[in-house]
């Protein structure tokens, strides 16, 4: 099946969350501020950027 | 709480990822939907969880512990001398040994909490990419205030009626108002004294 931009988008996006979440679920398996800076320096911003793609391409399917 | 989000987490992330590999799924209305839960509903509310679970453990005392730099400062906790005020209040379960540190160094004020908070967020930046400073030179931001004490012992029988805190007039009024300081006027004055340890005798919790 032919992949649309969207999809390729939505894909990236999804990606990205899975990838910031399996980061932040690994940063759950112990306590010790390394596990927080990992969590709040690349698990988020993975996660914002994952949605922030996701929103985008919902927004840009309409345009398109 | 903790076993919850992360499986929590797990699922998001499994969800996210299966639309990541079945991104054509949005191509129907039910796609749509499932792809918003998965993409937008479960990753945001993953990332709050793991967020407000991150910082419950950051109150912990294992936390505050793991740093190389705070290591003597756990070893005070356990000096064999009543004297020692963290110790006492720690070996006598006057605070939660698992949140010992945050229980004493907040503020118990309406901003005490975020301001641990900030702070502690410091104390990472000093941590991972600033200069740590030796176990001896670390400095309250601000002198201790009687407010952190008076938390859980105004009211006390013991503390009220403790003849040293009634031997002047007045005396337990300006404990009160923060006037005369529980720690640096001379009475309570030995706190971690982590310069010290090398003499100290330690407890050993069950013996």
């Amino acid at each position: 099946m032919e992949i649309t931009p969207i999809e390729s988008r939505i894909r990236l996006a999804g990606l990205l969350i899975g990838a910031g979440l399996l980061l932040a679920l690994a940063t759950m398996l112990q306590i010790h501020p390394l596990a927080f800076v990992t969590f709040a320096v690349l698990g988020c911003p993975l996660i914002c950027a994952g949605v922030a793609l996701y929103l985008w391409s919902l927004v840009a399917a309409k345009r398109e | 709480m903790s076993t919850v989000i992360v499986v929590f987490i797990a699922l998001a992330a499994a969800a996210a990822l299966l639309m990541a590999f079945h991104a054509p799924w949005t191509r129907s209305r039910e796609g749509k939907m499932l792809g918003f839960l998965a993409l937008f509903l479960l990753p945001v509310a993953a990332m709050w969880g793991g967020l407000s679970e991150h910082m419950e453990r950051a109150e912990s005392t294992q936390f505050c512990l793991s740093c190389h730099v705070m290591e003597d400062y756990g070893h005070s906790l356990y000096v064999d001398d009543p004297s020692y005020i963290p110790a006492a209040h720690f070996q006598n379960n006057r605070v939660a040994r698992d949140s010992a540190c945050y229980t004493c160094h907040t503020d118990y004020a309406m901003f005490g909490t975020v301001r641990a908070k900030l702070r502690g967020l410091r104390h990472l930046q000093v941590q991972y990419f600033g200069t740590i400073p030796k176990p001896a030179d670390i400095k309250l931001y601000e002198p201790y205030n009687n407010r952190e004490c008076l938390h859980c012992h105004q009211g006390a029988r013991k503390f009220e009626a403790a003849s040293p805190h009634n031997k002047n007039p007045g005396l337990l009024e300006s404990i009160k108002s923060n006037q005369k300081s529980c720690l640096s006027s001379g009475c309570h004055d030995i706190v971690h004294d982590v310069g010290s340890l090398k003499d100290a005798t330690f407890w050993k919790p069950g013996k």
